[in-house]
Formats: C-alpha cells, structure tokens, sequence
C-alpha cells in the first residue's frame, strides 16, 4: 500500500518534462505529495524520489530546506502569522498570543485537539502596509485584531453557506483537475 | 483585490502606479485600451533592434530593484545575444526582504505590465524563455500572473510568433517554497533546478552560466515593469527624472510605526522626511520616528535625525547604509532598539542557507548574545562580542550578502545607539522612549 495515490504518482511521474532539466520537478511533485497528506511522511518522500529516480536522501534534503514543506502534522487549517519586524512593531505578538490561546495549543508544532488548527511564526509575507497581517488557507489576511482572528477560527469550526469564499476543506483541500489523458498504447 | 494603500493616479512622479485602482486593470484589454499597454512591446518587435532596446535602457540609466541596485542596461548587455543554445530571462519575484511589499503590490494591480516587461527584456537578450520564480506564500499575485499570461498567450503575445513575429517567446512560472535566501540570485537558480537553495561562488556569473547552466538574465519584478515606460517614452524622458546617478522613480514600501504605511512611488532624491512624515504621514499621535531602515531590514538603521538624507543610492552610501530593496520601516520611540535588532538577527540566524560558516554560526551567535542581555544577564563582554560577531559576517566573509546584513543590523544599532544597548548590558534595564543616545 503505497502513501500517495496512484493519480498522485502519476501526476508527479508527468512533471519533469515540463523543465528544461527533470530534477526542477522535486518541488512541484513534493508540492503534490503535501496536498495530498497534510504533510509529508518519509514514505511519501520516498515514492516521490522513486517516482523522479532521485535518491531519497536528496529529496528529503530539499524538503527540509524550505519552510512551507512540513514533515509534522499541521492543522487542516494553519496560521502562517508574519512576526518580522513591521508586523512586530504593530502588535504581531500580541495577535500569535491569541492564536495560541484560541486554537489551544502552547507550540507550534502541536495540532489543536479538534485537528482543525496550528500556528506557526513566520518570516515577513510582503504585505507590510497592512500589518499585522497572516496567511490562512492560502489568502492573507489583514489588519489583524484578536476579534478578527476569533472571527476566522469561529468560521472555520462551523462553515456555512454564508460564506462560500472560505475555501472550508483548508489547506489540503484538492483542487479539482482535469482528466488525465489516456495514453494511445494504454 | 485589496484596498490600494499606496500610489496611484495621474501625478508627474507615478510611472509605474499611474493606472493603478483602474477596474480591470489586470484584465489584457483594460491593460491595452486604458494603460496604453503593449504598446513598448510592439514597438519593440517591430521599430527597433535587440541592441536598440539594451541601450534605450543604457541610456535610462535604471538601475536593479531587487537590492543590490546594478545598472539594468549593463547587466542585459553581458548576455552574448550571438551565443548558441537557449538562454534564459528569470524573473526574480521571490520578494522577502523584511519590509518590502512593492513587487506584490505592482503583480497585483499591473500583472501585465511586468509581462510586458519580461517579454521585451527577453526578446532584448535573445531569450525565448523566462521563468519567473515567484514565492510560494504569493497566491493571489501567482494567480494573477498566470491569468495575465494565460491572457497574452491567448491573445497571441506570448507563442510562436508574438503580434506576428518570426520569434517565439514563453513565460512560465515556478513557486517557491518559502526560503529568504532564494531572493539571492544564485540560490534562487540553484531553487528553480530543484536543489536546496545555496549561493553559487562566482564566477562564473550566470549571464554566463545560470539557470541550468546557460547564459541567464537575472531581474527583479520592478526592473521589468519599469521597462515598458521607458521603451514608450525613451531612456533620456526617464533619466531627467531623479538624480544623475540614481534616476527616475522607485517604490518606497512604507512600514511599521507611521500613520500610513503603503507602497509609495517617489522620484527617486526625496528626503526620507518627505517619504515618512507627508506621504506615510508621520508616527502616531504623541510619538516621535526614532529610527528607520532605509532599504528592507538589511540596510543599516538610520536615527531621526537623519530624516533629511534622500532616497538616492549615492546619499545612503554617504549615510553608510544603502538604498536596497525600498523597504522604509520606521520605529517609534515606544519601541526597543535592542528588541528589534534582537528579532532581526533571528530572522538573519534562522535563514542563513548554512553553505558558509561565519553566516551559519555567526547569527546563532548573535543571536544567543541578545538573548543572556535581554535575560538580564549582559556585561560588557556581550557588547564585545556582538561587535566582534558583527565584524565577522562582513565585508566578503561570506558567500552571499546574507551575513553582511545581518552583521549590518547589529553593527548600525551599536552605532546608533550604544546607549541603549548599555542600558540593557551593562545596567539591566530598558528606557524605551528615551531620547536615543546620538540621535
């Protein structure tokens, strides 16, 4: 029983034609591991190494070098919460406080109870005039208040109809695509 | 789209926000019949030749957006145009310097512009690639890039035959995955090849070997959109505006402490009192600018009373900071200088590649210093040594200018403002407000 599904694989089997040289498809395929799982597991790593016939090692290498590849469990809905220095100077202490205290978690490697929310601290997302500001759910979000923040978790706990621009399956969410091709010699 | 908090409309200095809050403006059509786009393009194809275009932007004397501020004509001209085999635009749209929204604010308003500007640039070089290498946490600007050259491929603007010439070019995206040190040229083309992103030593330079190991234009997002202006209008229109060694206009990203943080276009040699106190309208009620960042978090800190040095490269080098990314932050006198260089070289400390060893030891270092002086547990010997660390991630110890900014932070603040650091180190406390030491 392989980690990733055999459309997954597929998909990722197709990536490197589509650069000049194949290996530039190690962030795209791991990019649709990690839609696929949450996160991604040493296994999955592996079927993605095997899937480009890279090494292992040099795929989890890659992983573990950038911030938006996460080899823990996250929330289905995580808060990337800009604490860098513009954000900082308008409260973004505070606001990551009430995250914490909101999702109840004391660190960000830990999933709320519900598995719905985690947190993490990031690096500035350039969008500093409307600091303090976060990701969530691939959309930012600004001029952060804790009542904005407790708005955006209670949304997130009960979607409703009303507001249909949420994106409520969160991060992992699949997006739908379009049918493979079938190969002409199947 | 959000709410524009910046520049837009007709005023002398906006060249590039001029259209900006026009509905539809990221739509081809509006781009074309409202904006005059494409126009730089067509002109580009079909009145004048490559060499032409690396000229006209010779003569304009525009120099690199993304930080490090090299002249634009000039680096276009070290592409051998005559070279065999394909040759490569990549875009640098990795914008992460603390500080800088300019790049997200024009792919959001003028997605087109800057397509228009790749093209022309490609076309300029001898490339019939570009590939912009956009930060992965940018999903709405990597959404509307694809519409607009999704757009312009249906439109014919981008294909075999672009508006009808005999020249194919193509533009294609590639997401980051949220790492600083890709906004450096190298390790973003060691990014786009798939690999852990670590600067390249040089030479060779990539407009000789670059993304994939053939001759590659490296230019950031601004670069690109300011092109079609001065393609429309000439290098000499653009050059009269600025300073002699600094022209035209630049996107100031006005943050932090001020009553209006935005993205601000200015005619480059403004003061930085005029950036911060009429176009940011000043810090908030009571409170008085204590410091500002310059260029992004990696320019050196400048006190208040440096408020009248301008914009230009030349008067920030004369400051001893430099004009880098455009990213004005500004902090009150509510706030801790050691405090916020503390959170600085966090940030440096935690995105260093850790190719080379001063950056990768050198910001730890700093890093658990600020910590035992903050804890209250500072003496003299932590004065010394961040200025001994600070001293051994600059001036070429390092592969790439990740250390230098870090041992900028920590140098320009001791220097701004011992006293406060020796109010922390020496004395265990902390006089947030006070009047800074040489202010």
């Amino acid at each position: 029983m392989s980690a990733l599904s055999s459309q997954v694989l597929e998909e990722i089997k197709e990536l490197p034609a589509k650069y000049p040289q194949p290996r530039s498809a190690v962030m795209p395929a791991l990019d649709l591991a990690q839609e696929e799982l949450g996160h991604l597991t040493p296994e999955a790593m592996s079927e993605v190494a095997v899937a480009l016939q890279l090494d292992p090692g040099y795929v989890e290498g890659v992983a573990t070098f950038y911030s938006l590849f996460h080899l823990e469990p996250t929330g289905k809905h995580r808060f990337y919460v800009c604490t860098n220095l513009s954000c900082m100077l308008r409260g973004a202490n505070e606001i990551v406080a009430h995250v914490k205290q909101s999702i109840g978690v004391t660190h960000a490697e830990q999933v709320s109870a519900d598995g719905l929310f985690s947190y993490e601290e990031v690096e500035c997302l350039g969008a500093c005039e409307f600091a303090p500001m976060m990701r969530l759910d691939h959309k930012y979000h600004y001029d952060l208040t804790p009542e904005r923040v407790d708005q955006l978790i209670t949304e997130r706990r009960a979607p409703t109809p009303l507001t249909p621009t949420l994106s409520p399956g969160g991060e992992r969410e699949r997006k739908p695509r379009a049918p493979r091709k079938k190969k002409a010699d199947g | 789209m959000a709410e524009l908090r910046g520049s837009f409309g007709d005023q002398s200095q906006h060249l590039l926000t001029r259209w900006f809050g026009t509905p539809d403006l990221h739509r081809l059509a509006v781009y074309e019949s409202k904006a005059g786009g494409y126009t730089a393009l067509r002109k580009a194809l079909f009145d004048m030749k490559p060499v032409d275009l690396t000229n006209e932007v010779k003569t304009s004397g525009l120099r690199g957006r993304g930080g490090a501020g090299f002249a634009t004509g000039v680096k276009w001209s070290f592409i051998n145009r005559d070279a065999p085999g394909p040759k490569y635009v990549v875009v640098n749209a990795d914008e992460s310097e603390p500080g800088t929204a300019k790049d997200r604010y024009i792919l959001e308003n003028s997605p087109h512009m800057v397509v228009e500007g790749i093209l022309i640039a490609a076309y300029a070089v001898g490339a019939n690639q570009a590939w912009v290498y956009i930060r992965g946490e940018y999903d709405e600007p990597s959404r509307m890039l694809t519409e607009a050259i999704d757009e312009a491929r249906a439109k014919g603007y981008i294909g075999p035959q672009p508006m009808g010439k005999d020249y194919p070019l193509d533009i294609r995206l590639y997401r980051g995955h949220g790492a600083y040190i890709c906004g450096e040229e190298t390790a973003l083309l060691e990014s786009l090849e798939g690999k852990r992103a670590q600067p390249r030593s040089r030479p060779p330079f990539p407009a000789v070997k670059g993304a994939w190991g053939r001759p590659t234009l490296l230019n950031n997002v601004e670069t690109l959109a300011t092109v079609p202006w001065i393609i429309n209008n000439g290098g000499a229109a653009y050059a009269k505006l600025g300073t002699d060694k600094s022209p035209g206009t630049r996107l100031l990203t006005v943050s932090g402490n001020v009553r209006k943080p935005g993205v601000y276009e200015v005619e480059i040699g403004q003061t930085f009192r005029h950036v911060i106190m009429e176009l940011a309208g000043g810090p908030p009620e009571g409170r008085k600018v204590k410091v500002f960042w310059p260029g992004g978090s990696s320019a050196p800190v400048l006190p208040e009373s440096m408020l009248d040095v301008t914009t230009d490269a030349e008067a920030l080098a004369a400051a001893r900071s430099m004009a880098g990314s455009g990213g004005v932050i500004v902090m009150d006198d509510t706030h801790c200088v050691v405090r916020a260089a503390h959170r600085l070289l966090k940030f440096y400390a935690y995105e260093s590649c850790g190719k080379c060893t001063p950056c990768r030891v050198g910001g730890d270092w700093a890093v658990r210093t600020y910590e035992r002086i903050l804890a209250n547990q500072g003496s003299q010997v932590e004065l010394d040594t961040l200025q001994r660390v600070s001293d051994g991630l600059q001036n070429g110890r390092c592969l790439c200018g990740l250390g230098d900014s870090a041992g900028w932070v920590i140098d320009s603040t001791l220097r701004h403002f011992r006293e406060e650091y020796e109010d922390h180190a020496l004395r265990h406390e902390c006089n947030v407000g006070a009047v800074p030491a040489n202010a």
